[in-house]
């Protein structure tokens, strides 16, 4: 069955809160993780599956997070219609930068991505008449759905938590479709891929495209669950997390991507005594996966595990 | 404003040259293995931190500076032994997180030795401001523009005149080539991954004491250095020295007329248009003159 | 029979060489037109030039009326041009069948939103596309291996899996870059069998080889590419006679005879 493995998956995000209620890892942390998980998922595509690097994928994050925040703050916009503008905006400047950027390759394409990351991030620090600048911006309402106000952990675990599988789902979907394998081939070989009727430029342009909505809505929803934004949730280190969590599970693998977001959600919560050598073992984990597990931890293991696991999560998982 | 402009001009050449020395690693390290270091800019921060620590212990000045660069260049050749040897086949992608990887890593180590203190470093000789018209300038300026001509005179003799240096370009053309007529790759390689270890640390100790430095100052330098050699031509390590100082200018005049807060962003404008419309870098194909 | 592909005046130059030196022909429609050259003659410089992964410096390529110059590979593509790789160029992050399946992109209409949401429509379109590729597999007499990984085949499979992969197309013309290249002599009689079936089909071939066995046996015409220029053709008994051709191959040690 094609989808076994997210029928699984789902199965378990929805037993979590039963059977472990007002259990702080899972409806705090989960939250997060499950903001994590949609981030991971969407690079993943642009950057697993298509094999585009991106170090810059925090600014579209940050983009939506911010303009819901501006506009419903100090605007007071219905945090909905935010929303959608920040999608809107996100869509503008991605179809922009897409095309120069994705004609780019290797070192030239992190590197672009890298200074596109940073100037979104400056420009959050020092627009601070909008943003309120390095101190962030506090006061962002709540949302309500069809009257139903998403005020407690609980109710965020269930809208993040259907928003993040619908996002695995759509991963899935995409993956095993005539455009996902032809990204898929655009990351095996760009001159087969082309002789093959494959629109090179327009492939890699929608993906990227389609990956930054992804992360602006993350971004709205994260803006109104935590009430507050500040720069530093969208810096460039968050960037390269969000890289760590793909090629901590295993690029190109939907499941792969969910694996590594709940990882590196998870560790730090559990490394609070070692505060100061967090960044110690973040630095080990990356080198250490690319040197010994180029495939990802998660990719590995499903493959050793054996034949019946993987089946399951077939689905995810491709060589790279 | 000529005496601004003069202000802005020394201050740009200043950081500029560091921003040079770094882009020169970047190309060394580039052009020798195929593979862009994001680490470079830790060797800068280990540099700077290592003298100010061995000064510090009492250590005499000139020894401690040494010692620094030593140091730095021992983590530089452990690098290349321990993470880029280990992942000889990795792809572009594999090994731009490998090197991303050591730099966080390198970090957390500094960050663990050092804590999260601000450091400053005493200036190799006296404070004393030097007037240029109504500009002024300290001695650790003049420092700065002339450790780094020196050094990048030095890493073009090294790579025309000697028999090491013209091995390691050898390598840089073609390395299947290069092992068959009996150059020792490997060594080369190490050579390369400690030479530009050793450049970023001097950068780190000439440039310490204008600006203070943190556990995390290597990144902005790294990113800039990177910057600057994509500017002159990645490969291409007299191009990143311009495309180094180019920088330098470029920030201290955007951030002295338009804003200091966007100074970086300046920069990084900059780059990306140079990689839109002209990827090649400025100075020339890379192809064109690899040295 | 008439004319499917007619090239005038080709040029191509990498800096001072001349690659592809003033190049003029014509490939029967439906026929094995083979191209043939020692190292280094410019044999895929011309297939990279009439598939637009390169572009020439002058001349034309005339496919039934449309001039391919200028348009890039995936437009080239849609005029009913597919290839095969004298270096492999298979998608090693994709099962066999995968690879097959890329190769019906052409034939599918289907976009990243009916993907993502798994419309009806959609499924209906897998489902031709799984057919389609099912049957190249077949034709290639690879329906066993559909599930294999691609990184786990012998060079020799992985040949056929490109052919496969550029039949699934259903292209008009199809160019094999040095298909026996590498293979032993089983497999290369089963690709000299494979290419006589795919002309068989209507397909028109375009074939860069070594093996001139497999060359005289299979082709209709042959044209002899030395140093970017034509040094001679025309059906391959004409070939194996000329002079000129056995000379530039050094009396036959190539296998000419
Ligand atoms: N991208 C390129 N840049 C520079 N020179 C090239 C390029 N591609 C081909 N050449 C040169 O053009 C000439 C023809 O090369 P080509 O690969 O077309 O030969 P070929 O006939 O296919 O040889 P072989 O039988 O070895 O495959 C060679 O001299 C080659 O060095
Ligand atoms: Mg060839």
């Amino acid at each position: 069955m094609r989808l076994a493995g997210f029928y699984l998956f789902a199965a378990l995000v929805a037993l979590l809160p039963v059977v472990f209620p007002d259990n702080y890892y899972v409806t705090v942390v989960g939250v997060t993780a499950f903001f994590n998980i949609m981030l991971a998922v969407g690079l993943n595509l642009l950057m697993g599956y298509a094999g585009q690097i991106s170090l810059g994928h925090a600014a579209f994050f940050g983009i939506g997070a911010y303009v819901s925040a501006v506009t419903t703050v100090r605007y007071g916009w219905n945090p909905w219609v935010a929303m959608a503008a920040g999608l809107v905006l996100v869509w503008l400047i991605a179809n922009l930068i897409a095309r120069p950027i994705l004609r780019l390759k290797g070192h030239y394409l992190a590197m672009a991505t890298l200074g596109f990351g940073i100037i979104i991030h400056i420009v959050l620090v020092q627009a601070d008449a909008f943003t309120g600048g390095p101190d962030g911006l506090s006061g962002i309402p709540g949302l309500v759905l069809f009257g139903w106000h998403v005020d407690s952990d609980l109710r965020w675990y269930v809208v993040a938590g259907a928003v993040m599988l619908l996002y695995v789902w759509l991963s899935l979907n995409i993956i095993d479709s005539r455009e996902g394998r032809a990204l898929r081939a655009v990351h095996g070989s760009e001159v087969a891929a082309s002789t093959l009727g494959i629109d090179i430029s327009g492939t890699k342009v929608r993906v990227f495209v389609l990956s930054a909505l992804m992360a602006s809505l993350t971004g709205s929803l994260f803006a109104h669950q935590q009430a507050f934004v500040s720069p530093d949730s969208f810096s460039f280190f968050f960037s390269i997390e969000l890289v760590t969590m793909v090629v901590l599970g295993g690029l190109a693998s939907t499941f792969g991507a969910v694996f590594g977001a709940v990882i590196l959600t998870f560790l730090p919560e559990f490394l609070v005594v070692f505060e100061d050598f967090q960044m110690l073992i973040y630095g080990a984990i990356l080198m250490l996966i690319m040197i010994f597990l180029p495939r990802g931890l998660f990719v590995t293991m499903a493959d050793r595990i054996g034949p019946m696991f993987a089946g399951y999560f077939r689905q995810g998982i491709r060589e790279t | 404003m000529l005496d601004q402009l003069i202000q802005f001009l020394i201050t740009g050449i200043t950081v500029g040259a560091a921003y040079a020395l770094v882009g020169l690693g970047f190309a060394i390290i580039y052009n020798a293995s195929d593979v862009v270091n994001f680490a470079q800019g830790e060797f800068v921060m280990i540099g700077a931190m290592s003298a100010i620590s061995l000064i510090d212990m009492g250590i005499p000045y000139g020894v401690a500076l040494a010692a620094a660069v030593a140091i730095t260049v021992c983590v530089g050749l452990a690098l290349e032994k321990f993470a880029i040897e280990q992942a000889r086949d990795a792809t572009v992608v594999s090994t731009i997180i490998i090197t991303i990887g050591a730099s966080i890593f390198l970090r957390g180590m500094a960050l663990i030795v050092w804590g999260k203190d601000i450091y400053a470093m005493p200036p190799f000789s006296g404070e004393k401001p030097i007037h240029v018209g109504n500009a002024t300038m300290l001695p650790q300026n003049i420092w700065v523009m002339a450790g780094t001509a020196a050094s990048v005179l030095l890493v073009r003799y090294f790579f025309n005149r000697t028999a090491t240096g013209k091995a390691i370009l050898a390598c840089s053309y073609n390395m299947k080539a290069a092992s068959l007529v009996g150059i020792n790759v490997r060594k080369m390689l190490l050579i390369s991954y400690g030479l530009s270890a050793g450049l970023g640390a001097l950068a780190g100790i000439l440039i310490a004491p204008i600006t203070y430095i943190t556990y995390d100052s290597g990144v902005m330098l790294g990113l800039k250095g990177f910057s600057a050699a994509i500017l002159g031509g990645m490969g291409n390590p007299m191009g990143a020295v311009a495309g180094g100082m180019l920088l330098g200018l470029l920030e201290c005049i955007g951030a002295g007329f338009i804003s200091s807060g966007y100074k970086d962003a300046i920069a990084f404008v900059v780059i990306l248009m140079v990689l839109f419309f002209r990827p090649g870098g400025l100075f020339g194909s890379a192809q064109a003159e690899r040295v | 029979m008439g004319v499917l592909l007619q090239v005038s005046g080709l040029v191509k130059a990498y800096g001072g060489v001349r690659a592809i030196n003033d190049l003029s022909f014509d490939v029967k429609k439906g026929k094995v037109f083979s191209v043939i050259g020692p190292n280094g003659a410019g044999k895929t410089t011309l297939f990279n030039l009439l598939t637009g992964v390169d572009t020439p410096d002058t001349g034309s390529v005339n496919l039934d009326g449309y001039e391919l110059v200028g348009r890039p590979p995936h437009r080239v593509a849609a005029c009913g041009v597919s290839r095969t790789f004298q270096n492999l160029q298979i998608f090693h992050n994709m099962t066999v069948i995968e690879n097959v399946m890329v190769g019906c992109h052409l034939r599918g209409c289907s976009g990243l939103w009916s993907a993502a949401l798994r419309l009806p429509s959609l499924l209906a379109e897998e489902r031709r596309i799984r057919t389609w590729a099912d049957e190249a597999l077949a034709f290639c007499g690879m329906e066993d291996l559909a599930q294999a990984r691609s990184s786990e085949l012998s060079y020799g499979v992985l040949k056929k899996l490109e052919i496969a992969r550029a039949l699934a197309a259903k292209p008009r013309m199809l160019l094999l870059d040095e298909p026996a290249a590498g293979l032993n002599d089983t497999e290369t009689l089963e690709m000299c069998e494979l290419i006589k079936k795919i002309s068989e089909t209507g397909v028109t071939v375009l074939l860069v080889e070594h093996n001139m066995g497999l060359v005289m046996d299979v082709s209709s015409w042959v044209f002899v590419l030395n140093y970017g220029s034509c040094l001679a053709q025309g059906t391959p008994r004409e070939i194996q006679r000329n002079p000129q051709v056995i000379a530039a191959y050094l009396g036959g040690e190539t296998g000419i005879e």
